[in-house]
């Protein structure tokens, strides 16, 4: 009995599939990877900067001839215009809602069909991981995406 | 008016910038960080300095093509005006500064506010970088009525129909795949299949630019790239740059490696900038740039396609790989009716192409009607700014 229901259990987890909604996020997830700006926080933001830093205050003082003014700082800037990329194409949809505009300029789906390539190894590939639904192209390509990606990240 | 302006087309990546007196600087529109010296910021051209660039990093202004970071964005500026870039004081000249399409009204406010607050702008032209590029192709080629300009940088490709140098925004189309995409996606596979370089942009992206082409023909390369390396004409090694002997890699024909490190690349080389084309390759299921050209040239009044379809320009970055002109004239026509004669002008430097339109535009007399001075600005404000500039 015992035996009978770890094999059960065995069973179930071999068959394990990911469900669409499950993929979606995959593919949302691995899209978002594709978008980054490589746009980091300041990491070492608390180390003291050294010497050789320009000084942007005295570079200001000198451009104009002759002028003194009262320059504001970076940190001035971005207090005063705070606004994330989503907030600002939120305001442009409640304010001006009616196209020609920022969402409606993006490119509509092609006609043409989607290409599939083996995520392994790039070339054109004819099959799909049942568990996944990932592209492989050969035995050996399918090893290597058993062995390292298919179910192995939590979508 | 004085007879010189300081033209800045702001790049997402990468500012060109300088009198229109003189040929553009290229700037990186952001600030970098090595892992070698981590003490120091490199703003800008800064970067030159850097010794080793390995692990290098950049903190940009710009996501997703606009303008967000306004600190950075200062820092930018602040060293691209002093005397370590390129100086000038504003308020003795005219300034053409780009900005990109269908920009953010609260972006274009601060734009304008920190030109004429901040830098003291004379007087102030706000513009389209495609705008610019329009006007340089109607300036090397007087009779032309219409152009569509195909802006393909870092952030994003526009393809933007111009009939007599008015854009025609219903036909503007954006396709969300740029330079940036491209690089992030080359890291993303390198690293998969055989070294980390998750956190080697910097290094990656010079290796795109130094290895990538456009196919001509797809599948066929892809046949190719199958072979064995004897008979492979694409299979290549990338050197990668160790910063002491090397300062850049570079590409060789593939040898059994020896002291240097490499990159094998192979189906790589032309599936990147094939993404240009197929957006659905990596799941964007948008259209590719010759059926987005098609696409938004039918938006447009029929009478001008045929003008249209003759004037195609090419612009930014990614018009640097091989390839890229010849690709989309080939399905550009097949894509489109026969009876069009379809021409595509490659300008030698696609990226200065923007900033050499704005230094020709700050010649034309009709220049002075299209700024803002700061005295109309005082009285008037930024609704002045909103009807004057079209962005
Ligand atoms: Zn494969
Ligand atoms: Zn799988």
């Amino acid at each position: 009995m015992a035996a009978r229901e770890s094999g059960r259990i065995k069973d179930a987890n071999q068959k394990r599939v990911l469900d669409d909604a499950a993929r979606k996020r995959r593919q949302r997830k691995a899209l978002e990877a594709l978008e980054e700006d490589n746009f980091h926080d300041d990491p070492h933001a608390d180390l003291v900067m050294s010497k050789k830093v320009p000084k942007f205050q005295e570079t200001l003082d000198s451009r104009g001839v002759g002028r003194k003014k009262k320059t504001k700082s970076a940190e001035y800037y971005k207090q005063r215009f705070r606004k994330t990329f989503s907030q600002l194409v939120e305001e442009d949809h409640n304010y001006n809602p009616t196209p020609p505009n920022y969402m409606s300029a993006q490119s509509q789906p092609s006609q043409f069909p989607d290409r599939h390539f083996c995520t392994v190894c790039g070339f054109p590939s004819n099959y799909t991981c049942i568990p996944c639904g990932a592209r492989y192209c050969c035995i050996k390509c399918l090893g290597t995406h058993l062995d390292t990606r298919c179910l192995k990240w939590t979508a | 008016m004085s007879s010189v302006t300081y033209i800045l087309d702001n790049g997402g990546y990468m500012a060109k910038v300088g009198l229109s007196s003189d040929t553009p600087k290229l700037v990186p529109n952001c600030i970098m960080k090595a892992k070698s010296e981590r003490r120091r910021p490199f703003v800008g051209k800064q970067i030159d300095e850097c010794r080793d660039a390995s692990g290098l990093f950049y903190i940009l202004p710009f996501q997703k093509g606009y303008l967000i970071n306004w600190d950075i964005q200062k820092t930018v500026w602040d060293y691209i005006l002093s005397k370590e870039c390129c100086p000038a004081n504003l308020s003795q000249m005219p300034t053409i500064v780009t900005e990109p399409l269908f920009n953010f009204p609260s972006i274009q406010e601060a734009m304008t506010e920190i030109f004429f607050e901040e830098y003291e702008c004379q007087s102030l032209l706000r513009i389209n970088a495609t705008g610019l590029s329009c006007y340089n192709y109607r300036h090397k080629n007087p009779n032309t009525k219409c152009c569509l300009i195909v802006d393909s940088g870092y952030s994003y490709t526009h393809v933007v129909p111009y009939v007599n140098g008015v854009k025609i925004k219903e036909a503007i189309r954006r396709i969300d795949v740029g330079g940036k995409l491209l690089t992030n996606h080359l890291k993303e596979i390198i690293s998969y299949r055989q070294l980390h370089v998750m956190d080697e942009t910097y290094v990656v992206n010079q290796a795109k630019e130094d290895s990538c082409f456009v196919s001509q023909d797809f599948y066929k390369d892809m046949e190719e790239a199958k072979l064995n390396l004897e008979n492979n004409t694409i299979a290549r090694d990338y050197v990668l740059p160790d910063y002491t002997t090397l300062r850049r890699g570079f590409l060789r024909k593939p040898e059994v490696s020896g002291e240097q490190q490499t990159l094998r690349l192979n189906n790589e080389r032309f599936a990147i900038p094939e993404i240009l084309f197929h957006p659905s390759d990596v799941g964007i299921q948008q259209m590719g740039i010759p059926e987005a050209i098609v696409n938004s040239v039918k938006a447009c009044n029929e009478e001008t396609w045929p003008h249209l379809y003759m004037n195609i320009v090419l612009t930014g970055g990614n018009a640097k790989f091989p390839g890229y002109k010849d690709r989309i004239l080939k399905e550009v026509r097949s894509l489109c009716s026969s009876e069009f004669i379809v021409n595509i002008t490659l300008p030698d430097d696609p990226i200065t192409y923007a900033w050499e339109g704005g230094k020709a535009i700050s010649k034309d007399p009709v220049f002075s009607n299209m700024v803002v001075t700061r005295e109309e600005y005082e009285e008037e404000g930024q609704a002045l700014c909103y009807e004057r500039f079209d962005v």
